[in-house]
């Protein structure tokens, strides 16, 4: 064996085991969801299913209208996603780089809204969402009918804009050269150009970090869309595989189908973006 | 009846609804939009923790169905939840000043949601209620003697065993007191040369621990609260019903902690890993899934836990009406609907769960389900958690101190004092 190899194999083991522990829960969400309910219960328990019980799929999306689900939870993803891009640009690009008073106070103010915990906003939000004005049968003062409850815009504005993504943007705008902004400035480009055409682009680690944890974070929230709407057509994909945890059982096998079809969009998503992705955490310096 | 999944990141939330629908739970009930000729008619909004998945859909539209050809003015919109997520639901949508006309919730919800003013009286008296109920499974529904729930089912817990290893072990009959339980217990446990053990003499942990406990507990002849609402579940009796679960994972070793857990993928009656539990009528269904052929040959039995009293917990769902609801005469033409047999039946059906109703004891139902009959055979040795406004506070906490009792952290008399000094102050706060 080269000297030099050594290290190398033992790296490689390493990173190997480390993928493996990672991987094996997703083999097991895919072979579970191909198991008989007795299979599932076998003591002790089996890698491969007994019987490949490819109906459980079918079975799952009978089970609640999980199409609907599924489009329902990538548009309100994707919107979250365009307009968090849009937006937490716009305000990371005001932080890092355009001098105005009182930016420091703003960026302490962004950072304490990281600090608030979900939850002790969700009944502040709910009430803010109810009371829109001229929305869901209300007055110019918000009162008399439902505002946003039970709607896209409910799903779609809350949460559509993180502090967490100013943050990020923030920190990738401070590291770029101001030379670059100087020199299109003498070109004479306006500001917003600057920040469009040559400071943006070269954040895309950013941009495809903050895209993929926007779509993750959207892809995934449950508890909010769950109290803000009432009907079948508005819920989500995670409010769909809740459905199957009863009060005294679990449908493991319908679980288990229905968060591998949950899991593509994502991994699909990661498989497409994770170079950017590693690098953006890394430059950020956040895991 | 709330799954323990997640409550624990919950608790900031129910504390900020709690905080916020103390401060707009109150207030008389809203005008009707009730027609004055008898007639009931108005939108309706139903809240819903039962009737889950397409099933489920299929069973409580048929119901209202039949409904709205009684009621044909009166529309009803359905929110399907979980347990899971069912408190958070109905206190956000009561805080939010936008609640449901038609809740569904479960046995100890009323206490905390009456007395914060939320739930509307029911034309109903605990003595007719007693003609149609057994009067235990009235007894959910009211606090300070008015009616304010219908119950549409029940979920119980009791003894379950397997009688194929019974016999296999000699034992003829299910144990009829603690001495008996232990002694059972060590008989039926078997471990193998490593000492591993493969099967439980007793499983006390498939069950919720607190649900499991507070059976034990009344069959020692304790009680959850005082008739004041104070915690009476550090007493003597209660102290010795915890000792008796911490006797049998600590000292008999008849089952060993981590073994199994609620909501396990198998569960080990079913798998001959144990040879009996304290279990939920739906365990049943579970066994007919996983060992079919266990229920075929009859070899499941159910037994009462009992010491100085025979007990069985008694959990379930009921149909109450929102205090502001726009339409309250249409809201309880609801309830009165889900409560009766036919559709409270087929909800039970669907759910494989324990009538409420006294009538329904003769349906084919539950004749064909032997859980459920024993269950209602049983009724009059029933108990139900709750019973204070602080309950759905206090009841979270019962599994951290049952665990500290289990692993030897803390006696079973310190796990419980300190528990009844924390539900001391859940109350106390109000």
């Amino acid at each position: 064996m080269k000297p030099r190899l050594a290290p190398r194999l033992a790296l490689h083991l390493m990173l190997g085991g480390g993928a493996l522990v990672m991987v094996v829960p997703f083999f097991w969400m895919i072979l579970t969801s191909l198991k008989s309910r007795a299979d599932i219960a076998a003591y002790p328990p089996n890698l491969l299913p007994d019987e490949w019980v490819w109906s459980n799929y079918q079975a799952a999306l009978d089970y609640a209208p999980f199409g609907t689900y599924f489009r329902n939870s990538l548009f309100i993803a994707i919107g979250h996603t365009v307009i968090n891009l849009m937006l937490a640009t716009m305000a990371g690009y005001a932080l890092a780089r355009v001098p105005f008073r009182g930016r420091t106070v703003v960026f302490m103010a962004v950072l304490a809204m990281m600090m608030i915990p979900t939850y002790t906003k969700i009944v502040p939000q709910y009430l803010i969402a109810k009371g829109m004005p001229f929305f869901g049968g209300n007055d110019y003062l918000g009162r008399g009918g439902y505002g946003w409850l039970d709607s896209w815009w409910v799903l779609i504005v809350p949460g559509a804009l993180t502090p967490f993504a100013i943050f990020l943007f923030r920190q990738f705008y401070l590291s770029l050269p101001r030379e670059l902004e100087e020199a299109a400035r003498i070109d004479g480009m306006g500001e917003f150009g600057i920040f469009a055409r040559v400071m943006t682009p070269l954040v895309k680690p950013a941009i495809a970090t903050v895209a993929l944890v926007t779509f993750e974070g959207s892809w995934n929230n449950f508890l909010w869309p769950l109290l803000v709407t009432t009907r079948d057509d508005l819920r989500v994909i995670q409010v769909g595989l809740a459905a199957f945890q009863l009060a005294e059982r679990t449908e493991w096998s319908y679980l288990m189908a229905g968060s591998t079809l949950a899991t593509v969009p994502m991994i699909v998503l990661f498989l497409f973006a994770q170079r950017y992705f590693v690098q953006g955490f890394a430059t950020a310096g956040i895991k | 009846m709330m799954t323990e999944t997640r409550r624990s990141r919950l608790r900031p939330l129910a504390a900020v609804l709690t905080a916020a629908l103390l401060t707009t739970g109150c207030g008389g009930p809203a005008p009707s939009g009730d027609g004055d000729d008898g007639k009931v008619s108005g939108t309706v909004r139903l809240l819903t923790p039962i009737f889950e998945g397409a099933d489920g859909k299929t069973v409580l539209e048929k119901q209202l169905a039949d409904f709205k050809s009684k009621h044909p003015d009166v529309a009803v919109e359905v929110d399907y939840t979980t347990y899971a997520k069912l408190n958070e639901k109905l206190t956000t949508s009561i805080a939010g000043g936008r609640p449901y006309d038609v809740m569904l919730m479960g046995v100890g919800w009323i206490p905390p949601f009456a007395a914060k003013g939320a739930l509307a009286e029911l034309d109903e008296n605990k003595q007719d209620l007693t003609k149609r109920y057994n009067e235990r499974v009235v007894q959910p529904g009211i606090y300070q003697d008015k009616v304010y729930g219908l119950p549409i089912m029940l979920d119980t817990r009791f003894g379950i065993y397997r009688k194929d290893i019974f016999a296999q072990a000699g034992i003829t009959a299910p144990p009829s007191n603690f001495t008996e339980l232990r002694e059972m217990a060590r008989k039926l446990t078997v471990r193998d040369g490593s000492g591993k053990l493969t099967r439980a003499g007793v499983d006390i942990l498939s069950n919720d621990l607190r649900q499991t406990f507070l059976p034990l507990m009344w069959a020692n002849g304790g009680e959850l609260f005082t008739p004041d609402g104070k915690p009476a579940f550090n007493s003597p009796q209660a102290v010795g019903a915890l000792q008796l679960m911490t006797d049998i994972i600590r000292t008999d070793k008849s089952e060993d902690f981590g073994f199994t857990q609620p909501g396990a993928t198998s569960l080990p009656l079913a798998q001959g890993r144990a040879a009996m539990m304290v279990g939920h009528n739906n365990h049943l269904l579970a066994i007919e899934e996983q060992a079919p052929e266990l229920v075929k040959e009859d070899k499941i039995g159910f037994f009462m836990i009992n010491n100085e009293r025979p007990a069985m917990f008694q959990g379930g769902t009921l149909a109450t009406v929102s205090a502001k609801s726009q339409h309250p005469a249409a809201a309880k033409a609801l309830v009165r609907f889900l409560t009766d047999e036919q559709a409270s039946l087929a909800a039970n059906e669907q759910r494989g769960n324990v009538p409420a109703l006294n009538g329904l004891a003769d349906s084919d139902y539950v004749k064909s389900n032997k859980a459920a009959q024993f269950a209602m055979e049983n009724l009059d040795a029933a108990f139900s958690e709750g019973g204070v406004p602080a309950w759905l506070e206090i009841r979270g906490d019962f599994k951290a101190a049952i665990e500290a009792a289990l692993l030897g952290q803390k006696t079973p008399q310190q796990a419980l004092d300190e528990l009844a000094a924390k539900a001391q102050a859940a109350i106390a706060k109000g």
